[in-house]
């Protein structure tokens, strides 16, 4: 996932790059509004999911509790532990 | 008591896996053993074991499936698959009614010491999120059991070496009873971690390399032999009531007519024939009621792990249970060829029995070169026998705590 011209993709981006390579889904499909169970993502899978989130962002999601529905979801929980990890601005 | 025949067949074991190359792997003294091919095989002192070398888990599974299964549960899965098609099976008749009974004897061992190895090792501060369902037990049956709804009793036995045998004869009885009509039952084990063997290693109880033939290491009876070899694998088998075979015409492959389980109650490691005999008996005395007499079997798939100790144990134990008899019924310890897959072993030591039935041959003890003059049965040495008239046969599993399973099986005209 490098930046391919210095400017480093959003994380909806990330996400949805992650999301094809790890699955194998279609760019199209990976719309911030896709119900992860439509993507054939179960909960299990979705853990698993998180887990490499966790790597490619460096950052610890576990302690969250969040309800994991859609893509737009995963995002969310990744900006979060974002803004946590550096900090109040 | 409901009569209970075995209609599906599924092997994964490191002479072959499926029942067919398993077994003519067995007659022909094809050894699965060779020192093990691993990233960590040079910290081994004792490197030989039974890899399942011809195993691609992509083959069988979806890259999203595989991270839920460790290689224990994907044993007993495609195991399971081969019994399932073996016994056509092609709807269920009462989901409810239908079980899996599983032995492994230490369930996801390679997820487990992947996680140490991430936390201890590397430093990591986290492990992979399914370890804990991937390394459970019970995930192999609990996965059997999705895989072919079985919607009845999922219940896993670890009792070492006769886990997969007690989940065999807990079937039986189960629809014996009636409580079950139809069941998956056998066993699987994937326990060829660094952490694992270097604890055999420290027990002293497995074989010693022979340097110019290490293929011939494990030698059950045999005057030489120096212990056991552990092996990976599965073994699965369809089981049923007769009435419920023959409703839905099906291939019956053999009856099993007796069960017998007790335990030494004395040591955890070591041994005990008037354990054994018990087991023995009971499994005799419930085939008799079966109409099967101790004269009709004509085989004994031994237990016969080529520990200095337990060889001669097993040969003292069939003496004083099949008394003048002990002498004239072949043995053998197919483990020379296989290896020992503990909670596994029952299950495949099993099923080379009843396909020896089928086929009225009997796999031979591999590298029996000269007898141990305190095992001095007829053990079926190096070569394979036919046996036109053979029509019952005994399966042992003898376990570390002292556990002692018989199963006693017979073809079925």
């Amino acid at each position: 996932m490098a930046p391919i011209s210095g400017e480093t993709p959003s994380i909806l981006a990330q996400v949805q790059a992650l999301l094809q390579s790890h699955f194998g889904l279609a760019a199209e499909s990976v719309q911030p509004g896709a119900a992860l169970a439509d993507l054939g993502i179960d909960s299990l899978s979705a853990i698993e999911f998180v887990f490499e989130l966790e790597g490619h962002f460096n950052i610890s999601l576990s302690d969250g509790r969040a309800d994991l529905t859609t893509v737009a979801d995963l995002v969310a929980v990744v900006e979060h532990a974002l803004g946590e990890a550096n900090g109040p601005t | 008591m409901n009569r209970v025949v075995v209609t599906g067949l599924g092997v994964v074991s490191p002479i072959g896996s499926d029942p067919d190359s398993f077994f003519e792997s067995l007659i022909a003294a094809r050894s699965g053993i060779a020192p093990i091919e691993a990233a960590f095989a040079d910290r081994l002192r004792l490197p030989l074991v039974a890899q399942v070398k011809d195993f691609d888990s992509a083959r069988h599974f979806e890259k999203e499936q595989l991270s839920k299964l460790d290689r224990f549960s994907q044993f007993a899965l495609v195991a399971a698959r081969q019994a399932w098609q073996g016994a056509d099976i092609k709807k269920l008749s009462d989901a409810e009614a239908c079980g899996t009974y599983w032995g492994t004897g230490l369930g996801g061992a390679q997820t487990l010491e992947i996680g140490y190895e991430d936390l201890f090792v590397k430093g990591l501060n986290r492990v992979r999120p399914l370890s804990v369902i991937a390394c459970m037990p019970n995930a192999a049956a609990a996965n059997v059991a999705i895989e072919f709804g079985l919607q009845g009793p999922c219940n896993t036995y670890a009792m070492a070496c006769a886990s997969s045998a007690v989940a065999i004869g807990e079937a039986y009885r189960a629809i014996g009873s009636g409580a079950v009509n139809m069941a998956i039952a056998g066993g699987s084990e994937a326990f060829l971690t660094l952490g694992i063997l270097k604890g055999w290693e420290a027990l002293m109880t497995l074989a010693v390399p022979d340097k110019d033939r290490p293929e011939t290491s494990c030698r059950p009876f045999s005057m030489d032999r120096t212990g056991f070899v552990p092996g990976e694998g599965a073994g699965a088998l369809v089981l049923e009531s007769h009435d419920h075979a023959v409703a839905r015409g099906a291939n019956i492959i053999g009856e099993i007519v007796g069960y017998g389980t007790s335990n030494d109650a004395l040591h955890l490691s070591r041994p005990d024939p008037a354990g054994q005999v018990r087991a023995i008996r009971m499994a005799l005395k419930e085939a008799a009621g079966r109409g099967l007499e101790m004269e009709q079997i004509g085989y004994i798939n031994a237990h016969g792990t080529a520990t200095r100790i337990g060889d001669k144990i097993e040969t003292e134990s069939i003496k004083a249970a099949f008394g003048e008899r002990a002498a004239h019924v072949p043995i053998s310890a197919t483990k020379a060829v296989h290896g020992h897959l503990m909670g596994a072993g029952g299950a495949v030591e099993f099923i080379a029995t009843l396909m020896a039935l089928q086929r009225k041959m009997l796999p031979p003890t591999a590298h029996l070169k000269e007898a141990d003059p305190e095992c001095d049965l007829d053990y079926v040495a190096l070569m394979p026998r036919r046996v036109p008239a053979l029509s019952a046969a005994m399966s042992n599993s003898f376990a570390f705590g002292g556990n002692n399973v018989v199963l006693l099986a017979r073809t079925i005209e």
